[in-house]
């Protein structure tokens, strides 16, 4: 590293660089950049600034806004005649990961209320949309009774075998593992808990996942075996719930919130799916499932609410074709929604990991 | 309960079979052997509606004692016992609100009065 040693005082030096990034707080993580370990290189030449700053997650919502920010406190400086900072992520590990999977730094649930909400729809974007951004995601299917991720992702191959271990089917850019690569056409699961517990454990263990940034887990609507499977064999960094904005939809959303509490899964956020139909034709918006309601369900809860998705028949359009919209069409106003939705829960994962930082996990010694 | 009172930072032994939880909070508990397991959450031990104790006390041999603890999810401990027995999920939270000493007690039989009481 070089760090300038020019004896005239107004010359820029690191330690006037890195005061002036005290001044870049994250806004999810209310601290400044300095004390939060992110800014990682100092270099200057001739009064020419450039810094990298890192971040815990490559899918920051608010990554631009600290580039920029940052690049206007350093070029502030007296003496200084260009800043150039570049973005850099790291994403941070559990302090307690299960054995289970030792590569796998953080596992996200993805859950809802009932069924039909589209959460499987929002489970294959977020995963794309993080994947996008430079992550490295895995998608677990947990929903046995209706997996839909490999026709949305584009999936169809049968996952291969490696010894005993089972290679996910990479589409996307994401790491994918369903029950319906297993299944034919047509058929059904009928099974009990202990083999959907059984199920879980594979899908966690049996998989070559290698390393991880994050495990999304789409789970099966509702609140029974797996989700008590899912939260009893591994820690959940925390789990995001989805609803569509009608009141009966948000109240059987807060049970499951309910069970995620019992569980001490925390619940990373709220978010509301199908919400304003914008007509393709005149432009029209229409709120057919009511507005707000996972919003207000949110705000009354105390939970981070992390956006609303519009529903629109594209979105659908493009799950059938494999393609999730983040994907195929970047620039749509769902792909847009979807993809800040994948940014707020990255962030607040990120969150999550400061808070937990300073825990130490439950030292067992009997 | 808040969170810290129901998080513990170490289970470890306490006399010969004894389970020790210090707390979050800086609680410490002590769960006697044979209590814990007669206390046992599973189906088959307990009742899942009513809650009763179905296990027989004198099938439970005196000196039985856990002879592994491993943690489950975030949220609970499961105990493979003496006597072979090892289908109970203990949830921290629970195990918290039934801490034996003498001062929980206590606080315990005020809230149950309370709740009856109104």
């Amino acid at each position: 590293m070089t760090r300038s040693i020019d004896p005239v005082a107004d010359q820029p030096d690191e330690a006037r660089v890195r005061e002036a990034l005290r001044a870049v707080v994250d806004p999810d993580l209310r601290k400044d950049i300095v004390s939060l370990g992110f800014v990682k290189d100092v270099r200057i030449e001739d009064g020419r600034v450039a810094a990298t700053i890192e971040l815990t997650t490559p899918a920051c919502p608010v990554r631009d806004e600290l580039r920029g920010q940052a690049e206007r406190a350093i070029r502030a400086l007296p003496g200084v005649t260009a800043a150039d900072v570049r973005m850099t992520a790291v994403v941070p590990s559990a302090p307690s990961v299960t054995s289970l999977i030792p590569g796998v730094r953080n596992v996200v649930a993805i859950a809802s209320g009932k069924g039909g909400v589209g959460k499987s729809t929002l489970s294959a974007n977020i995963a794309a949309a993080l994947a996008l951004a430079g992550a490295r995601v895995g998608l677990m299917d947990a929903d046995v009774y209706g997996p839909s991720i490999p026709a949305m992702m584009g999936a169809r191959e049968t996952p291969a075998d490696l010894g005993d271990r089972l290679q996910p089917v990479v589409r996307h850019g994401v790491k994918i593992i369903s029950m319906g690569f297993f299944l034919k056409e047509g058929q059904a699961v009928v099974w009990r808990g202990p083999m959907l517990h059984k199920m879980v454990q594979e899908f966690l263990g049996d998989v070559d996942w290698h390393e991880l940034d994050y495990l999304l887990v789409d789970l099966p609507p509702g609140t029974g075996d797996i989700q008590l499977s899912l939260c009893q064999t591994i820690p959940l960094t925390g789990a995001l719930v989805v609803s569509t904005p009608q009141d009966v939809a948000v109240d059987v959303a807060r049970k499951a919130i309910a069970m995620f509490d019992k569980l001490n899964v925390p619940v990373l956020g709220l978010v509301e799916n199908m919400s304003a139909y914008v007509c393709p034709h005149c432009g029209e918006h229409d709120d057919i499932f009511g507005a707000g309601g996972a919003r207000r369900a949110a705000e009354r809860l105390q939970l981070p609410y992390l956006g609303a998705v519009p529903l629109a028949s594209a979105v659908r359009e493009r799950s059938d074709e494999g393609t999730p919209i983040v994907i195929a069409d970047p620039t749509a106003p769902a792909a847009l929604a979807f993809t800040r939705v994948a940014e707020l829960l990255a962030a607040q994962v990120s969150v999550r990991r400061l808070a937990l930082a300073g825990t130490a996990p439950i030292a067992v010694t009997f | 309960m808040d969170a810290e009172a129901a998080r513990p930072r170490e289970i470890a032994r306490s006399g010969a079979a004894d389970v020790a939880i210090e707390w979050a909070d800086g609680h410490h508990s002590v769960y006697p052997a044979r209590t814990l397991r007669l206390a046992c959450p599973c189906a088959e031990c307990q009742d899942e509606l009513t809650r009763r104790q179905l296990v027989d006390a004198a099938m439970v041999p005196e000196d039985v004692r856990p002879l592994g603890i491993d943690l489950v999810g975030s949220y609970a401990i499961s105990v493979r016992w003496s006597d072979g027995h090892a289908t109970g999920i203990y949830a921290f939270r629970s195990l918290r609100e039934e801490c034996p000493c003498e001062p929980c007690r206590k606080a315990l039989g005020a809230t149950i009065r309370a709740r009856r009481s109104r």
